[in-house]
């Protein structure tokens, strides 16, 4: 059934005078071009853009769409990534022309709805983090915590302290330390115990009054809730540094418990995980960070401002650690993530969390007996299961039960992550699946597992591709498309 | 409960298979001093009907490109759109899925990235583009880490004045605490002289930030300026505009070594101000310093091209500490939009509409000038921004007084440029009609007439 | 060279020294056939720099497989003088002859105190068992 044109590439469905997109003849008194623009600055030729129709394109995208597999078509539990499902309503109020087709520079008298709609975001971030102040300005969590970190580098520095180190536990995702060497520090692992928490031993031994920053994924990316985590931000504000919470999973404990109750400093939220922006086929996120009332004076400029009954943006702040992009932030997430927690309301969003929860511990308990979950029977929104057994049963690696499970349907979890699990799948399968689901789920999981091993090692057949190689693409890169037919360059 | 499915009977199904008496004990991990006592603090749970009342009143509050004429720029503009960009990018299919970790499952965004990468190539003349950044000051950020990370030289990095001002923040926020001063070289004629550049540029400066057109609108002498850099082995970073290589000569037939750009005019909305597209394109020799994602062409077992994500040892997630940057999400689905915007307009549309922000300009130029009150700032070439001075120094009433007539007039760029306090920047782009640009000029030339007189 | 005749540093370098013609010490160092196959599908070496130099302990190159990413550090103190610049389009090289024609660096020591650091085959064979395990 699949068009045997859908793969093949723009460049090569181009023929020399197609058209599609025109424009108007120019309305006002032409000028002679070389008068305008000088003649050695400008192109003899458009650069080499393919030529195409209208119905050519369209054809070739949409038939390239059935070649994904995502959340509004399948199961997606790709662990740590909250794929859970995004609201159509969403995407077309954020579409309105009085939030989307406003410019970043208009007079802030003539944005004051949408200065509303992001001031009040703010204030609601700040209560669901149990924190004082917000920044919207970061466009992605990872960059919400290299914004955080630099606040904590500006903070220190304002202080006089010297602190060169941060913090950050073995089961972190990658960004925690690559953010920490991008703000300057030197990054310093903490390992964890048997039970998947942070130890307490390691930490004592590694914390002094170098340590700036200890940044700390809770509930981890064991899908564990740390219960120490009161102690070890005693612990740390004890010698004078800050906790920082990276707020990938948030989406176990809205409503539940709170960064800033727990001793958290600052925090990220993640509006395309927890608050069900579209994930894009991989952007674009929000970063948005809170932060607790010392730290305010450090987040990034602009700042919006409720002053003499009208909002405005504030940019005089001395003490701020600058921009960290352009204009105000990636306002379309944000705007979503609005009318999603309007949506919700208090109890709508402990609602998610408890069936968020519900679901993963649901499905963990139908798994664990063919995927062990060494961290325990009980988890948060996701748990990591291993297929080390499977390995040394029959040979099957996690890779291997992640191809087969395209076949049946399912987008694979999360697999190899987090680095302190052997054959690791992690899986979280959000609030917006039912049991059925899950059932049928784990119910292809049984079989995979029952299925002869070179059948689930040459997995997925079902899919448009089989297992492509990886080695041939990174050792000789091929990252564009080149005219074969014609002496390029 | 919106989007939930779980009903009270599965709740009690889900709980017994478990062995927990209720939801709540599936929180017991959590230290009871921790549990938040009461709800949260929140405004009341909407309906549909209700949020879609409440955000469209707040909507209607907003001037937008709709109800207002729009001559803002300074990094975003209000160009046309095609019906075909939404009505691909809105597909389920493209904006519900993720990342494309499992590239079985995912070779419709993997293929679309790496069209999208070629098209980036061949737009700029650059060898190899990445899948995006979050947007044009970032990209350009990412671009002088990496130019650090290419040359080894922990010194200078050299920025023409007339790059965005925010973008200039933005890498002085990204420098603050590694091995490297950020200098800035003034503008006053509006674009940087080559000769200034190489009295200063040494062999302790990594690189050279360049905007063309900048800040202003201007044209730089991009050639001129890339040899003063490589003459002493540093690299030259272009921020360009999309569009405007529908005319002028692309980055990488300027010998530029990376070239960044906001891509917003490519098919995205204005969004006040995101989620934009950070474009990021380099030499062949740069590929390993290069941060953010890539996809790359192979096989798969029976021989079928067929696309993955690549060379994925420089990213965060495998190199951790090491990492000299930490992006991890990428703009995919702008980049997606960007994509079928350049595919739809093609070459010969792409300089069309250069031609016609040209034109336009130049004409909004002259009528805006028509009246005695107004000059441009600074006599060079421009593509589809100016600035105009108003000799009567009164810019914010300006702006506000067209803004009440519905006419987004310019950006005031005393926040940003002490000497241009009494000016403001003009963009025209393809959209705006010669009524509109009339109206532009006779709004301008009719505002405050009376104080002008007084200060003549 | 056998790799019975050579030193090893515990993050899997291998040492072979030897005179040259000014009577100075210089040391060729490579990958050991156990680091190599443990990698699996290589896919990109970072050599160093020639001229440059080198503390013992300190990494001055980088060996990559698809998703994983691994520093190559130099066992002893001195200048690099040669690399083994056929690796860049032959990386095969490593894994089919680690001990001859895929060497890595040589390295002219300024100093020979590192040495005493290094294991022999024995040793290092140990090792590795235990790492394997």
């Amino acid at each position: 059934m699949r068009d045997a044109r859908s793969t093949q590439l723009l460049f090569e469905l181009s023929q020399a005078g197609r058209r599609a997109t025109t424009f108007p003849t120019c309305d006002v008194p032409e000028r002679l071009l070389d008068e305008l623009m000088p003649v050695a600055a400008r192109a003899d030729a458009p650069p080499p853009l393919p030529e195409l129709a209208e119905p050519d394109i369209v054809r070739h995208y949409t038939n390239l769409s059935t070649l994904n597999m995502s959340v509004d078509t399948h199961f997606y539990p790709l662990g740590s990534c909250t794929m859970k499902y995004n609201p159509k309503r969403n995407e077309q109020l954020a579409a309105l022309p009085g939030l989307a087709q406003v410019h970043p520079y208009q007079p802030a008298a003539t944005v004051q709805g949408l200065l509303g709609v992001l001031h009040d975001l703010g204030e609601m971030l700040a209560e669901i983090a149990g924190l004082d102040a917000v920044s919207l300005q970061p466009a992605a969590g990872a960059q919400g915590e290299l914004t955080a970190l630099l606040m904590a580098a500006a903070y220190f520095r304002d202080r006089g302290e010297e602190r060169t180190t941060v913090l950050v536990p073995d089961s972190a995702h990658g960004t925690n330390p690559a953010t920490a060497t991008m703000a300057g520090f030197r990054a310093v692992t903490l390992g964890s115990t048997p039970q998947g928490w942070v130890d307490l031993d390691d930490l004592a031994a590694k914390l002094d009054d170098r340590v700036a920053v200890l940044m700390i994924t809770n509930p981890n990316t064991l899908g564990l809730f740390d219960p120490q985590i009161v102690e070890i931000a005693e612990r740390v504000h004890a010698r004078g540094g800050l906790v920082y919470l990276d707020g990938a999973n948030m989406n176990a404990i809205l409503g539940i418990t709170r960064p800033g109750d727990m001793g958290a400093d600052m925090m990220h939220f993640n509006p395309h995980k927890t608050f069900s922006g579209p994930h894009g086929g991989g952007g674009p996120g929000a970063g948005p960070i809170a932060v607790r009332e010392h730290l305010e004076p450090y987040l990034p400029t602009p700042v919006i401002r409720w002053h003499e009954g009208r909002y405005d943006l504030v940019n005089d702040r001395p003490k701020s650690i600058g921009r960290v992009r352009s204009f105000m932030g990636n306002v379309g997430v944000l705007v979503r993530a609005y009318a999603y927690i309007r949506t919700h309301g208090a109890e709508g969003l402990r609602n998610v969390s408890e069936n968020a929860v519900l679901n993963a511990n649901y499905l963990l308990s139908r798994v664990k007996h063919i995927l062990p979950v060494p961290h325990g029977d009980r988890c948060m929104h996701e748990f990591v299961a291993s297929a080390s057994k499977l390995k040394s049963d029959r040979g099957l690696t996690a890779m291997d039960v992640a191809k087969r499970l395209l076949d049946y349907g399912y987008h694979a979890p999360t697999t190899y992550f987090p680095l302190v699990v052997r054959e690791a799948l992690m899986i979280e399968p959000t609030e917006t699946e039912s049991k059925e689901t899950l059932d049928g789920f784990a119910a292809a999981l049984f079989r995979i597992t029952d299925e002869p091993a070179e059948l689930v090692h040459e997995a997925s057949h079902s899919t448009s591709i089989s297992r492509p190689d990886e080695v041939r693409a990174a050792r000789k890169p091929v990252m564009r498309w080149r005219d074969e037919s014609a002496a390029e360059e | 409960m919106a989007y939930l499915l779980n009903t009270h009977e599965d709740q009690q199904a889900m709980l017994e298979a478990i062995g927990a008496a209720s939801i709540d004990e599936l929180f017991a991990s959590i230290p009871k001093e921790l549990r938040l006592q009461g709800q949260l603090d929140l405004p009341p749970a909407l309906t549909e009907l209700e949020l879609a009342a409440h955000l469209k009143e707040r909507a209607d509050q907003n001037a937008s490109a709709v109800n207002a004429t729009c001559f803002l720029g300074g990094g975003s503009y209000d160009h046309f759109i095609p019906a075909v960009v939404d009505a691909i990018a809105s597909r389920g299919e493209f904006f519900t899925s993720y990342t494309p970790y499992q590239p079985e499952a995912s070779q419709g965004n993997l293929q679309a990235l790496f069209e999208y990468q070629t098209l980036i190539t061949q737009l700029t003349g650059m060898d190899v583009a990445n899948a995006s950044h979050y947007d044009g000051a970032t990209a350009a950020a990412e671009a002088v880490i990496m130019a650090l990370a290419a040359t080894g030289r922990k010194g200078r990095v050299l920025t023409a004045g007339s790059v965005h001002p925010e973008y200039r923040q933005v890498v002085a926020t990204y420098l603050e605490h590694l091995d490297a001063e950020l200098e800035t070289l003034d503008t006053p004629s509006g674009a940087l002289d080559a000769k200034a550049l190489a009295g200063t540029i040494d062999r302790d400066t990594a690189c050279v930030l360049v905007q063309h057109p900048n800040f202003f609108g201007c044209l730089e002498d991009v050639e001129a300026l890339t040899a003063a850099a490589h003459d002493v082995g540093a690299l030259m970073i272009l921020v360009f505009d999309p569009l405007s290589l529908g005319l002028l000569k692309r980055p990488g037939d300027l010998g530029v070594d990376i070239a960044v750009a906001e891509g917003q005019s490519l098919g995205n909305a204005m969004a006040y101000g995101g989620p934009y597209l950070g474009i990021l394109a380099c030499r062949e020799s740069l590929v390993r310093k290069m941060p953010g994602r890539l996809a790359g062409e192979t096989v798969d077992r029976r021989g079928n091209r067929c696309f993955v994500l690549t060379l994925q040892t420089r990213e965060q997630h495998i190199r951790r500490e090491k990492a000299t940057s930490n992006i991890c999400t990428n703009q995919g689905l702008l980049a997606l939009r960007a994509a079928i915007y350049l595919a739809l307009v093609g070459p010969q549309g792409l300089r069309e509409v250069a031609t016609l922000c040209v034109q336009k300009t130049a004409y909004a130029a002259q009528r805006i000038t028509a009246a005695a009150r107004f000059t441009r700032a600074f006599d060079r070439p421009v593509f589809k921004e100016f600035v105009v001075r108003d000799r009567d120094g009164r810019v914010s009433e300006l702006i506000q007084e067209s803004a009440s007539q519905g006419v987004l007039a310019g950006v005031p760029l005393a926040g940003w440029f002490d000497d241009l306090s009494d000016c403001f920047l003009v963009a025209v782009t393809e959209k705006r009609t010669r009524d509109e640009i009339d109206g532009l000029a006779k709004c301008l030339a009719s505002a405050n007439t009376e104080v002008s007189t007084t200060h003549a | 060279m056998k790799p019975e005749d050579l030193l090893y540093a515990t993050t899997h370098e291998w040492v072979h020294v030897a005179a040259d013609e000014s009577g100075g010490k210089v040391a060729t160092v490579g990958i050991s056939a156990f680091a190599v196959e443990s990698l699996t599908d290589l896919v990109f070496i970072e050599l160093p720099e020639v001229g440059r130099q080198v503390k013992a302990g300190e990494s001055f190159g980088e060996i990559e497989s698809v998703k994983a990413v691994s520093d190559v550090y130099s066992p002893v103190d001195g200048e690099v003088i040669e690399v083994n610049e056929v690796l860049r389009d032959d990386l095969e090289r490593l894994s089919q002859d680690p001990y001859e024609a895929g060497w890595v660096a040589k390295i002219r020591m300024s100093d020979e105190a590192a040495l005493a650091e290094l294991m022999d085959h024995t040793a290092y064979q140990k090792q590795c068992a235990d790492e394997a395990h």
